[in-house]
């Protein structure tokens, strides 16, 4: 009896998580897909400040949880640690473009 | 014979074709403007274990393949090799040789929030097994008394994911199936279950539940509770994991805390790790079953002590001592040894765009 309550209890939180996350709005918060754009404007140049920092915290939170900070890898290879870290580790998509990026800078 | 060798033949080319043809979608995989190239990556160590007086020479590999295809596919195969060389009575020693797969499976990005994961795979449990796990990452080589309480492999499919809930909290979770598969190497149990955790990135805390339902035998189920603190202030990590099963295997916990000396500059390779745990055997064990169960089948307290040196990056050496309390069997746990990191691409323009 205590077993199915917990296993209910367990789909219940798993199935409003789900929920939750169909609600969860990207905000537009993610790293833009084209990194090679050109800092035209301070603007910009600010804007690129930011998401290295965030970047940095992202990687600090995430990464440093349970890895010593590697040398930064070449893009082609970062691109698929960070994919293979986003599976094994649940990091979050936003996480993954943030890291991805101040990993690649 | 020759029918069996002609059809080896078949396979083998049918088997070729099958991997040139996803080395070449594995060139199309493309995140965020580069190309994820296929990359070889893992561990080799080389550990000396003395348990209770009892000398063991561990050299070991792990290697993990990385095969990305197209924007949102991967292929993940991670096997281990190792040589373990037991001193015996007479002071000469025995080699066993073991090797297995640890996970080989194919992941599909559904979505930014969604993962479907089909394969062999480690089993969503907590933080230890899925993440703590290789002996390049773990902070003691002795493993944890909470390993054994549950599956560590499943054969089957997942789904996990996270997403951020708020602007301070990212919500992960992992539910899946596995068969049951009784190859010596690959042994599976027939299993369901899941983990959801709740991860606040200001303060550097992840907090989770997990559970596991043995769909077979007794069908006995576990649950567990698991904490990660990394205060944002000190290079202090702390850990922690509960587990209970309600079958024969008892249940167990385990705190860890691993200081970074980095505030000492001529020490800041350095950290200092420790751990106390304690493992409870369960209730009203018949001798039989204790026997059978062996070190799930009695009280356990144990505490280690240890100290890992990064050389780089990628070479770590490692030492620690533990104390391992059991009625009638205490023992000292010594072990000593280094780990290397590897890492590759696969492809001869592995750093280019």
């Amino acid at each position: 009896m205590k077993m199915k309550f917990a296993l209910a209890a367990f789909l219940v939180a798993s199935a409003m998580s789900l929920g939750l996350m169909a609600n969860a709005s990207s905000g537009g918060k993610d790293a833009p897909k084209d990194s090679s754009a050109t800092p035209a404007s301070a603007e910009q140049s600010a804007q690129n400040e930011n998401m290295h920092v965030e970047g940095e915290k992202r990687f600090r939170s995430n990464c440093a949880r349970c890895h010593a900070a590697p040398p930064k890898f070449p893009p082609r290879m970062m691109a698929t640690i960070v994919r293979h870290m986003r599976v094994r580790a649940t990091i979050t998509d936003q996480d993954m473009r943030l890291i991805l990026r101040y990993m690649t800078e | 014979m020759m029918c069996s060798f002609v059809r080896l033949r078949k396979v083998a080319k049918a088997g070729l074709l099958g991997l040139s043809f996803l080395f070449s979608l594995a060139l199309q995989a493309q995140d965020d403007g580069f190309k994820a190239v296929p990359i070889l990556t893992g561990s080799t160590a080389y550990f000396t274990r003395v348990t209770a007086g009892q000398f063991q020479d561990a050299p070991t590999v792990s290697p993990l393949l990385l095969l990305p295809l197209g924007d949102k596919w991967l292929v993940e195969a991670k096997g281990s090799y190792s040589d373990t060389f037991s001193k015996n009575a007479q002071g000469n020693y025995n080699g066993t040789i073991s090797y297995g797969m640890a996970y080989g499976q194919i992941d599909y990005i559904a979505n930014r929030y969604m993962t479907f994961v089909a394969g062999r795979f480690t089993t969503p449990f907590n933080i230890y097994g899925e993440r703590l796990a290789p002996n390049w990452i773990r902070a003691l080589q002795t493993g944890p008394l909470t390993s054994p309480v549950t599956s560590g492999s499943a054969l089957g499919g997942m789904m996990r994911g996270g997403f951020p809930g708020t602007e301070s909290l990212n919500v992960t979770y992992a539910l899946y199936f596995s068969s049951n598969n009784t190859h010596h190497l690959l042994a599976t149990d027939r299993s369901t279950g899941g983990r959801l955790s709740f991860f606040l990135p200001r303060q550097r805390l992840e907090v989770g539940a997990s559970f596991q339902q043995v769909l077979q035998a007794d069908r006995p189920h576990s649950s567990g509770v698991f904490l990660e603190w990394q205060p944002n202030r000190a290079p202090f990590t702390v850990r922690s994991e509960y587990v209970r099963s309600s079958g024969t295997k008892g249940s167990a916990y385990w705190i860890e805390s691993v200081y970074r000396l980095s505030q000492i500059p001529s020490l800041r390779r350095l950290e200092l790790v420790g751990r106390g745990e304690q493992f409870f055997a369960a209730a009203n064990l018949s001798a039989a079953t204790v026997k059978k169960l062996g070190a799930l089948g009695k009280d356990t307290n144990e505490g280690d002590f240890g100290m890992n040196y990064y050389l780089r990056s990628d070479v770590r050496a490692s030492a620690s001592y533990g104390r391992q309390f059991v009625l009638g069997r205490n023992a000292n746990l010594w072990t000593v040894g280094m780990t290397y990191r590897f890492i590759m691409p696969m492809l001869p323009q592995g750093g280019a765009r």
